[in-house]
Formats: C-alpha cells, structure tokens, sequence
C-alpha cells in the first residue's frame, strides 16, 4: 500500500521531492511518501499561509469557524466516512497499535472536538467567545480583542496518533495560519485532517500546511521557525532544547516535553465490590496506547486499610493486564525498547532478595508486568504495560518523593470520596501536579484542560487593549463634539 | 504425542473466526482437517495454510451447510478422498447481527425471522450428520459437536429468533444422543458466550462488553482460542463417558 502525507496548498505534487518511509505491521507493508521541500518553498509556502491568514481566516467570525471545524471532526467520528476508514486502516500499520485501541482512541479523542466542546474549550480561556471577533467592553473601562498570529510553527511528536489535531485546532480557533511539522513516526493524520478541513471549507485550504522534514535537519528548522510568531513544540527535553536554540528570541516558543503521570487509589475504593472496578480502570489507562502519552500513569499509589490490601490490588490489576492483553494486544516492540523492558526488569529482579516484600507479576512470556512494592522511592515506568503499584499509609508521605519531579509531574487518575479528592487535590497541587481526573479517564483530557497547567489559547494570542483613555480623548476629537 | 493423529475432522463455517480457531487446534494436535466455508476462499486458504504450519493436515471445501443436497456431496467427496470422518464440528450459522440497540423487539419479529434462523442452525445441523451418520454408525465411532450460545440459559440480550434456534440444537443433540449412544456416537454442544473479535461481534458496543465482562468472574470475554479447548476435549475419548452434554464457555458467566 501507498499513501502520501502531507498537505501544500498551491504547490503541485510533482513539484516537491518526495522520500519514502516504509511501516510494516504482521504482513502488512504501508509505504508512506513524504515531502521534502526546498527552503525556498518553504519559505513561499509560510509566506502565503500567513496571507490567508490575514486576508481569510481574520475575516471569519469565530462561530463560522467553530461550525467548519466541527464539521471536519465529523467527517473523521463517522466510522463509513473514507477518511475515517483510511485512518483506521493505516494508523496500526503506522503506529503498531491494534486496530482496535485506535478505533477507540479515534472516536474517544475527536468526541472533545465537536461544537459544543470547542465552545467550551474557547469559553474556558477567553470567557467571552467575541473577544475573537470586535473589541470588547471591559468591566473596569476601555475595551479589548484577542489577536491571533499570523503563523504558528507547529513541530509534532509521533508518539500517540492524531495528537497534532490538540494544536492544530488551537490554532484555528484563534484565526491563525498554521504549519505543522509531522514526525516520521505518525506522519499522515494531521495531513488527511487538513484535506478534509480544505474539502468542507475551500476558504480555508490556503490557511495551513502539513510539512515534513527529517528531524535534524537544522537549515530547514531554522528557516521555517524563523516565519512564525509562536512556535509549538513536542517531543523529549533533548529535542524541545535543540529546537529552543534555533527559534529567534523574539519568537513566542510554547514547548510541551516529556512527563510523568500516575494513580492514587484510596482505601474507599478497595472494598469486596469496588476493588475489581477500580482495578479495570487502571489498567485501561496503562493499555491505552502502550503508556506513550504524558497523561499515562508510571505507577499506581494504592492506600492500606481497604478491604482488599495493596497487595492484593496489583494482582487484581496483573490479572487486568492479562485479559486486556488478548483484547487489545500491546503493539510490537522495537528492538531498543525489548531491551530497556528486559534490563528494567533485570534491575527489578536484583533487589527482589533484598526486599521480601516486593513480588513481580507476569513474566517474561506476558506483555505486561507490575511490580509491587512497599515503601520505595518512585521510578520513571520503562513504558509498554509496565507498571509499579506502591503501597502507602498516609497521603502526606508521598510529598517528598514526588518534590525531585516536579517539573515532570502532569496528570494524577484518583479514585476516592469526594472530601478526600479535595484534600488530595491541594496536596498534588503544591506537587506540581497539573491535571487531576479519575482511574479509567487519564488518556482522555476533557476539552478546555489545561495542559501542563498552561491555557491553550490564551498563550497563543495576544490581546489588544483600547485603554478608556484613548476612547475618552477620541470622544474630544468627535465631529459632534458641541 | 499429539491427541489426533490420523483423525479427520470436519468443521463447518472454518474460514474465519471461532471456526478457524478450532481448526487451527485440532491440527496442532495432528488432525486432519476439513475446513468447510461459504464464500471466502481466501480466508479458507489462510486456515487451510495456518493448519498446515501448525503440523496437522488441512483441505478446504467450499459447500453450502443449508443446501442438502452441497451437504451430501460434500461428504460424499470427503468420504471418497479420505475414508471417514471421526469428529464432526458444526460451527457455521447463519449471518446474524448482533445489535442491541437495533436487534428487533418481541413483537416485531414475524414467523419469517424464526424461520430462517431455524434453517440456520438447527436444518444445516441436521443435514450435516445426517450426512456423517451412516459411516459413524458403521464404524461405532464418532463425535459431533454442535455450537451453539450460552444465550440460550440467560438471554442477557433477547436476540430471540437466534437463540431460539440454538436451543433448538440443544434439544436436538440430546435426542440424538440418546439415539446414537447404543452405537458408540457422542453428539454434544459447546456453548460460548460473547466471543471477540468475530465478524459477527465487531460492531459489539463497548457498553456491552464491559458489562458482560462486570459480570464473568474471569473479567474477559472469550476469544476464538478460547472455544477451541472445550471442542478438542469433546471430540478426545477424555470425554468418552459425556454425551448429550452442553459446556458453557463464557468464564463463569453461567454455572450449571
């Protein structure tokens, strides 16, 4: 199979050079070809998005936009659509998720992205959607309108697929042109996303580009990030630094780098009924595509004195594991990342006699392993349905073990009483946790999150103010003046 | 030692799903197998070459199980090629939807429905050892084993022309068991519960797994492999003392 990724309005396929990367999964052989651009291309491609930009996208009234954004997602939730079907054909050769961990990440994640969801999420960062749109009378005087750029440089990570759409869509919202930089691991959503948007709204097709280059390539980074105004960037701290040092200081750079999330299970939801559940709903969020994301959780922090012990609570979730293993199969390894499961679990191994306590489920033939383990230090989870559970007594233990991670810590799945939650929610908050949901829904943020703790939209746009000064003086200058 | 060297099975409707997964078993474990299929041809092939990787022998056979007279010949020309069948596993059915919010509503269901879904169990099964039962007679060997639903002890959802013709089979098998047993054949039914994935389970709602998974004690819900297991044990002469007997294969969903 072949297919193109990519999306360059105004420039013709023949054209572009393309390269060729090559996906296999079982038998099955996906030969994606991406484009390589000249730097002058590229150069008059960021030229012309940032013309649409002004002349179209500037010229719509945020409720157009939300309506032909919403019916893009649409095309992509209709599961007989040929986009759709393309997607959940090509995504597990892509990314070697099975088919149906992708199926319903597909639908779970582009849900958040309808009309009323949007809404919401414009609603969250701006309160007042016309803001967009006309200057806006503000409660202690004056008036203000929120200014998208004209470019925003987005450089996606591969690491869950159709995760560029976050971004993307954020910067829609905001009328700005876009150029998006797939990774070569996931390199064809973001590209049938923007065909679909040219298709539903022709006056968009101008408005963004899905580019491609191999990641490195310094000359292509520099001049293309040079044209934007912010710069979005995701993938590993290494990567987010080398990218940091090619974007000119001026440039607005919002980085979104690795991140480490966890589970908190309290005693209230470990009784002869609920212990399974809250178990199930663990281990959907460590299958959910391999741990990949910076929502998945590394360990789970289970607390003693529950009708089922903490103990207990990781052989529930072993035995999670394991059926989750035949339903939704965990994708096929590389060769880097059998070797970082086996020398994990080597290492693991090695304190098994020093620590009686500490017992290892699953071995080596299972795709899946949890420890667990009493009073240790945490650890940074090798990934690919590998999990900690440790036990604890109080919540105020925990404090100190998470301080050395602070700048990593993100989301944190709780199961517990609603009093506990809110008590649990200021501790993790003074952690630096920045996103608090429950056991089963750590992979999937609600719309209008706060990602890292940040505002979507509001980091993207700059708000213009007509202070009441200006318009009291003006009132001076009126040709009714009397 | 491998349990069936030598025998020959015949599975119906074996070019994909629960009916490959049996065939694949029973080759495993030396069998010559008969993969019986509809329509697709490629699908029959991928078995029949799965079966041979796996050390058993393998032949498909394309033959309509609701057609007496595709049946008799199918036989026939197995009978001609190979000299007997020991195990007979009647495994294909009907195309059914299993759609829990669309499926049709007690009384929206006509005679019709009933029907079809009666020739598609119960008359393909009867035609089928019919047509295996006087070379089974002659050599006071044999095993049938007729799938069927764990539906048919708890209809959790009421697809009713379908379950109603599996419980047919059920009752069927027991006559004939009790027939069959003064010449030494076994005829019994294995009945699984939701199996994943299927053609016929891949619009399965997650709701609806996940509440059939709330309530098995073995927290899954079965896969083709799983079906497989209790089939081999009825067709070995381990089973040789059960006939007439129904295994529920749903992890504990039913117990009886």
């Amino acid at each position: 199979m072949k297919e193109r990724a990519g999306y360059l309005p105004g420039i013709s396929e023949d054209e572009v050079a393309w390269q060729t990367v090559t996906f296999t999964r079982n038998e099955e052989v996906l030969e994606v070809a991406v484009p390589v651009l000249a730097q002058e291309q590229m150069q008059q491609l960021a030229e012309q998005i940032k013309n649409n930009s002004r002349q179209v996208l500037k010229t719509l009234a945020i409720g157009e936009i939300v309506e032909i954004l919403d019916k893009a997602v649409a095309v992509f939730l209709d599961r007989h659509s040929p986009y759709r079907r393309k997607a959940e054909q090509l995504l597990p050769i892509v990314t070697g998720y099975d088919p149906e961990v992708i199926r319903h990440g597909l639908t779970s994640f582009l849900k958040t992205f309808r009309k009323p969801q949007l809404l919401r999420f414009l609603a969250e960062d701006l309160g007042n959607i016309s803001l967009l749109d006309d200057f806006q009378p503000r409660a202690k005087g004056g008036f203000a309108k929120a200014f998208g750029p004209d470019l925003i440089v987005h450089v996606w990570a591969g690491n869950v697929p159709a995760l560029p759409l976050w971004s993307l869509l954020a910067g829609m919202l905001v009328k700005s042109g876009n150029i998006g930089k797939v990774a070569s691991a996931e390199p064809l959503f973001a590209g049938w996303f923007a065909n679909v948007l040219a298709e539903v709204e022709p006056r968009l097709a101008g408005c963004l580009a899905i580019v491609w280059w191999k990641g490195g390539d310094e000359e292509q980074e520099r001049s293309l990030l040079g044209q934007g105004d912010v710069v979005v960037g995701y993938g590993s701290n290494t990567s987010l630094a080398s990218l940091r040092s090619r974007i000119p200081v001026t440039t607005r750079f919002l980085p979104y780098g690795h991140k480490m999330s966890f589970g908190l299970v309290t005693k209230d939801s470990l009784d002869a009924r609920k212990a399974w559940q809250t178990a199930h709903a663990a281990a959907l969020d460590v299958i959910r595509y391999d741990q990949q994301g910076c929502y998945s959780p590394h360990f789970f922090y289970v607390q003693r004195g529950g009708a089922v012990s903490p103990g207990e609570f990781a052989k529930y979730l072993a035995h999670e594991m394991e059926c989750f293993a035949r339903r939704y199969p965990r994708r096929a390894l590389s060769l880097e990342e059998m070797a970082a499961q086996a020398a994990w679990r080597q290492q693991e191994e090695l304190t098994l006699f020093s620590t009686p306590t500490k017992e290892i489920l699953g071995d080596d033939a299972r795709a899946w392993t949890v420890v667990y383990e009493e009073g240790a230090q945490i650890t940074p989870s090798c990934l690919n349905r590998t999990v900690k559970v440790l036990a604890v007594d109080q919540w105020e233990e925990i404090l100190p073990q998470l301080i050395p991670y602070r700048p990593l810590l993100q989301t944190v799945g709780v199961a517990s009483a609603p009093r506990e939650l809110w008590q649990i929610a200021e501790l993790l908050g003074r952690a630096g946790v920045t996103r608090i949901t429950s056991l089963g829904k750590m992979t999937s943020p609600e719309a209008g999150w706060h990602h890292d703790g940040r505002f979507n939209l509001l980091d993207l746009i700059n708000m213009v103010d007509i202070e009441s000064a200006a318009e009291e003086y003006a009132e001076r200058l009126a040709p009714y003046v009397d | 030692m491998v349990k069936f060297q030598g025998k020959v099975v015949l599975v119906t409707g074996a070019s994909r799903g629960i009916g490959a997964a049996i065939a694949r078993a029973f080759a495993a474990e030396g069998a010559f197998v008969i993969i019986n299929y509809l329509q697709n041809e490629l699908a029959a092939a991928r078995t029949v070459a799965a079966c041979q990787e796996l050390g058993g022998d393998a032949w498909a056979i394309k033959g309509d199980v609701m057609s007496e007279g595709a049946v008799t010949e199918m036989i026939q020309q197995v009978l001609v090629e190979v000299g007997k069948i020991d195990v007979l596993v009647n495994n294909a059915f009907k195309p059914y939807e299993f759609d829990p919010d669309k499926r049709k509503l007690a009384w929206q269901l006509t005679w019709q429905d009933f029907q079809a879904q009666m020739d598609g169990a119960l008359r393909s099964t009867h035609g089928l050892c019919q047509a295996v039962l006087p070379q089974m007679k002659k050599r006071s060997q044999g095993s049938i084993i007729n799938i069927v639903s764990n539906l048919v002890a708890r209809p959790i959802i009421p697809y009713h022309d379908y379950t109603t013709a599996k419980s047919a089979v059920i009752g069927y098998s027991r006559n004939l068991a009790a027939e069959l047993g003064p010449f030494g054949i076994r005829v019994n039914c294995v009945a699984p519960g939701l199996v994943y994935p299927t053609e016929s389970s891949r619009h399965t709602k997650e709701e609806v797994k996940e509440m059939i998974i709330a309530q098995t004690p073995l927290r899954k819900i079965a896969s083709p492999e799983d079906v497989a297991g209790p089939v081999l044990f009825l067709a070995s002469e381990w089973s040789g003392f059960m006939t007439g007997q129904t295994l529920y294969v749903d992890g504990g969903f039913i117990m009886k």
